[in-house]
């Protein structure tokens, strides 16, 4: 019979050494596969769309200076399904009469800014930023101007994207 | 440093003294491999609670959504597949494990007093398991996930008087919905893994109270005679449990894990279609475990009879299964000693085989 634990130290020894190698084997063959899991999203790319926002002839005749919320609705693929991802463009036309396509999202930390036309600014309601009607900062903590979505007017119609421009660390959207 | 650390916690709550009376647990020392299958178990149900932990990250438990999560987890998150996989061959592997730990234990007659608790609390273990592996053939959100789910609740709706109730709250309502899989979701992974969880250590206490029987050939040189019930507590010779047993019961689930892992890399978890309730050829499969009762639902057509095959024989047999210790009090261990039990055991063994090869085959076949 083989010698105990008790009866040969240096077989003690070697059956702490196995123990502690399976051990070791056993958790790197189960963390692999979980931190593949955990991590995956990392490695995916996001769905990118086109979605009509309106006519370019029905935008260009809002007010100068008077944002006009348009809310639109992406449909992209994500996991297992298609979702929509219902987003606010708010679009302003400036004096010369240039359209802007704004989101509505605090460059702060994302929360949904507030038009107030008393004041001729946009107010976020979580932190006090404020932002001019065309996007810039300015009051409280926003660390840049509003964000512009990715937009493009073909055959007079005008396409969005569910995208940023400028925001190469992909924030918000 | 470390024995800095190791004093610390020493002074306050004698954590080496612990840890010694944990590890130092008498082990029978002839029949060591014949022991593993215990720890074995307890290995597998922490891998099946890693992995399903995991898996939580993607899944939905919503009819329509189910089985697309469960696709999109084995085809599109980085080793999903190998994940998916260990807990299907993890489960297989347990179901089956926990039968030969149970044939283990049947012919040793380590039931017996004073181990009576150690079995019953084994049972309890055994019925949660095999729950658990039914609950998560049903969650995939697949054919035979939604076919499963409608006959083992008209199963479950023929036990006597309280049947009608069980069906309707096991179904979340009276017809097969997305409740239903939400209460099966909702057992799969709290309420039955929160069972084993409670009486896996309940199960060890035991053992350690009682002392581990183990099998007769380590009592051959005991005086005693076997009607002694003191003689079942004193083995020949004992090791201590670390690392002597430990050491074997790691190359045990080493072993068994490789040979999960291969299966998880090679053949993966199956997921087959979406659920269609209005497929009209589709003809639904029980998991390898359940086919010998599939099969014994085969043999009693008929009102009167149905319920032999969906209550009474399944009861039955599980009841006396339960109350084994109870049933059997004789004083022999020895298998040989006791040629009724071995062949009763055995027999029982070749019946579930029998039973569960020709279960596979459907007795009416579906259209093609
Ligand atoms: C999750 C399921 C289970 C776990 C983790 C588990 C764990 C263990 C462990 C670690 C041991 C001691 C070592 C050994 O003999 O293997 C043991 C012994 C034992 N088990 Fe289990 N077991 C489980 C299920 C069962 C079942 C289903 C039964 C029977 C119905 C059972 C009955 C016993 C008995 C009677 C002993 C004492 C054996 C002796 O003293 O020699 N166990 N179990
Ligand atoms: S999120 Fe708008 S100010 Fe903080």
């Amino acid at each position: 019979m083989t010698k105990s634990s008790e009866e040969s130290p240096s077989r003690r020894t070697f059956m702490m050494v196995v123990i502690g190698l399976i051990s070791a084997i056993v958790g790197v063959a189960l963390a692999v596969p979980i931190l593949g899991e955990v991590l995956s999203p990392l490695f995916k790319k996001r769905d990118i769309v086109w979605t009509e926002l309106g006519k370019v002839s029905d935008l260009e005749n809002i007010e100068p200076l008077v944002p006009k919320f348009v809310p639109v609705y992406f449909r992209v693929k994500e996991g297992w399904t298609v979702n929509t991802l219902p987003r606010q463009v708010i679009v302003v036309k400036d004096i010369t009469g240039k359209l802007y396509f704004f989101s509505n999202q605090c460059t702060h930390l994302g929360c949904p800014l507030h038009w107030m036309p008393a004041r001729q600014k946009f107010m976020c309601p979580c932190h006090g930023g404020m932002f001019n009607v065309l996007g810039k900062v300015v009051g409280g903590p926003p660390p840049r101007p509003l964000f512009v979505w990715v937009h493009k007017i073909e055959n007079g119609t005008v396409l969005i994207q569910n995208k940023f421009l400028d925001n190469p660390k992909e924030r918000g959207v | 440093m470390l024995k800095k650390i190791q004093n610390w916690f020493d002074e306050r709550i004698e954590l080496t003294e612990l840890i010694n009376e944990f590890n130092g647990e008498r082990i029978p020392r002839r029949g060591g491999w014949a022991y593993t299958f215990g720890s074995l178990l307890a290995f597998l149900f922490t891998v099946q609670v890693t992995t399903g932990i995991f898996l939580l990250f993607y899944y939905v438990p919503y009819f329509p959504m189910a089985r697309n999560a469960t696709y999109y987890i084995k085809h599109h998150v980085l080793l999903g597949n190998i994940l998916l996989g260990i807990h299907l061959w993890g489960a297989f592997t347990m179901i089956f494990f926990l039968l030969v730990h149970m044939a283990r234990v049947y012919f040793s007659g380590a039931y017996k007093k004073p181990r009576e608790l150690q079995w019953v609390a084994g049972m309890v273990l055994f019925s949660v398991v095999v729950v658990l592996g039914l609950t998560g053939y049903m969650l995939i959100g697949n054919e035979n996930s939604w076919w499963t789910i409608n006959v083992l609740t008209n199963v479950a709706a023929h036990t006597p008087v309280i049947g009608g109730f069980l069906r309707i709250i096991v179904r979340g309502g009276t017809q097969t919905s997305v409740i239903t899989m939400q209460h099966i979701f909702a057992v799969h992974v709290w309420l039955l893994p929160i069972v084993v969880i409670m009486f896996i250590p309940i199960h060890l206490f035991l053992i350690r109270k009682t002392g581990h029987q183990g099998m007769a050939l380590e009592y051959n040189k005991s005086k005693l005679s076997d009607d002694d019930i003191n003689k079942w507590k004193h083995p020949d010779a004992t090791i201590p449990f670390f690392p002597d047993q430990f050491y074997k019961d790691m190359i045990v689930a080493l072993a068994v894990f490789v040979v999960i892992y291969l299966l998880a890399v090679v053949y993966g978890a199956e997921i087959g279609p979406m659920y269609r309730p209005l497929a009209l050829n589709f003809a639904p499969e029980a998991d390898w475990y359940f086919l010998a009762n599939e099969e014994l639902l085969k043999y009693f057509p008929g009102h009167g009879l149905i319920i032999f095959s969906t209550f009474l024989v399944p009861s039955i047999g599980f009841a006396i299964l339960f109350a084994l210790p109870f049933i059997d009090r004789g004083h022999d261990r020895s298998p040989f000693k006791r040629p009724a039990a071995t062949v009763l055991g055995i027999l029982f063994l070749l019946l579930l085989v029998y039973l569960t090869l020709i279960g596979g085959e459907p007795k009416a076949p579906a259209t093609v």
